[in-house]
């Protein structure tokens, strides 16, 4: 209850709506437009078709999310991309929110708690599935992902959790009197 | 009196200053952390995915295992080996204009929807596109995968190209569906439906007279960048080559045929 009424506050604010759909929308286009930057950037290069054209392709590209994606993986890419919109939202509102009132000790103390498990979420975004499993394919290591029983969506699983929790602490920091005394 | 107060603006200065500096310092502080933050996750996220080679993130292409190498910043997409009537199975006219050259594997599911996308491509275009289709089989993933690319050149090697397609269409359409039939009974009932003679084919897939093409398909798709499965390559009229890192939709491929159309 507490966790959707501090996500009641902030998102009144159009302001913080507004900076997790943009950032919800980019982190779901860096996992879905990244591994074909190559051939977009070719698009985009060319002097052979117009910009409307270039930009109805980069359209186009998103349905690798039902192409390219299983129906779980889709889903669980979906909600990470939501919950790091989100996460940075209250991210911000919690900075702003401490910035703008005097703070003490122990205000301090939870504060730095804050922004460190908010960056924990932020960074979570990364572990799920792209750090872990971008690093076993880096040490030749991606074989071992055949060996996990949902063959790596794991991780994306685990990035869920983790920006849930941080989702959660920050918005127990941002609803915490001793953190806006 | 105007020393006194020199000397006090000095002082006051004196004991001012390590708090001015360290105010903004800590306001400093402040005002770059979100932007710090984010601008590291952005590079977490970006490295994950290079590294990957953009693959990772929820993306579902097949990552090659052991020896897999991260992203090649330079494209060697020319390094593509030529396509040849000869050696390759295709769908089209050998001679169009546009090849689309698919390394694949039989059991990733990707490659099974790409199947289709690509069967639509060669009807919607049947004078422009060429489609031909080599092996990359991920056995770290799909432990089957390459007897079945062995035994889909046993079906090309005694049938045919139109022997080939059909034992490779039928497969795709019965991974496609979720057909759970074992692969030693599906492939032989596939070379069967292919027209190509059991014992003939037996003698062939037991041989390993195969095992050396399917080799050197692999080798071609990791030398042109390839990390993951489906990977294709088209080549426009030009000679100029364009990466497809997965499964792409029909509506992406036609658009980049009607660029490489454009750029010839």
């Amino acid at each position: 209850m507490m966790v959707f009424s501090v996500l009641q506050r902030v998102f009144t604010e159009a302001r913080y709506t507004q900076i997790a759909a943009l950032l919800a929308v980019v982190a779901l286009s860096t996992a879905i437009l990244i591994p074909n930057t190559a051939i977009i950037v070719q698009v985009f290069q060319s002097t052979e078709i117009s910009l409307v054209a270039k930009f109805a392709f980069l359209g186009r590209m998103y349905g690798i999310l039902f192409t390219n994606f299983t129906i779980f993986a889709a889903l669980y890419t979906v909600v990470i991309s939501i919950l790091f919109g989100i996460n940075s939202s209250l991210l911000v509102y919690y900075i702003r929110r401490r910035q703008t009132n005097v703070s003490n000790t122990s205000g301090h103390t939870a504060g730095v708690f804050g922004v460190v498990s908010g960056l924990f979420g932020v960074g979570c975004a990364a572990c799920g599935s792209v750090i872990v499993s971008g690093l076993l394919a880096l040490v030749g290591a991606g074989g071992l992902l055949a060996l996990l029983p949902l063959h790596g969506a794991e991780f994306g699983v685990l990035g869920v959790m983790l920006l849930s929790y941080s989702v959660y602490q920050l918005s127990k920091r941002i609803s915490d009197p001793l953190v806006c005394v | 009196m105007q020393e006194e107060q020199s000397t006090s603006q000095a002082q006051s200065s004196h004991t001012q200053a390590p708090m001015a500096a360290a105010a903004p310092q800590s306001t400093l502080l402040k005002d770059l952390m979100i932007p710090v933050s984010i601008i590291l996750a952005g590079v977490f996220v970006g490295a994950g995915l290079y590294f990957s080679g953009g693959t990772g993130g929820g993306s579902n292409v097949a990552v090659t295992g052991a020896g897999a190498e991260p992203a090649a910043p330079a494209d060697n997409t020319g390094k593509v080996n030529p396509i040849s009537a000869e050696d390759d199975y295709f769908k089209g006219d050998i001679d169009a204009p546009i090849k689309i050259v698919e390394f694949s594997d039989y059991d990733c599911p990707f490659c099974s929807r790409f199947h289709d996308t690509m069967n639509t491509i060669v009807e919607t275009y049947p004078e422009e596109v060429v489609w031909t289709y080599r092996h990359f089989p991920i056995e770290q993933l799909h432990p089957q995968a390459p007897a079945v690319a062995i035994a889909a050149e046993c079906v090309g090697e005694l049938g045919g190209n139109e022997a080939f397609w059909t034992f490779s269409d039928g497969y795709f359409a019965a991974r496609g569906a979720q057909d759970g039939t074992p692969h030693d009974v599906l492939i032989p009932r596939l070379a069967l439906e292919s027209g190509v003679e059991q014992g003939a084919f037996a003698t062939c897939f037991d041989s390993g007279d195969m095992n050396e093409r399917v080799q050197a398909d692999m080798t071609n798709a990791t030398e042109t960048g390839g990390r993951g499965t489906p990977w294709s390559i088209l080549i426009g009229p030009s000679g100029k080559t364009y990466p497809i890192n997965g499964s792409l939709p029909v509506s992406a491929i036609e658009q980049l045929i009607e660029l490489a159309q454009a750029e010839a």
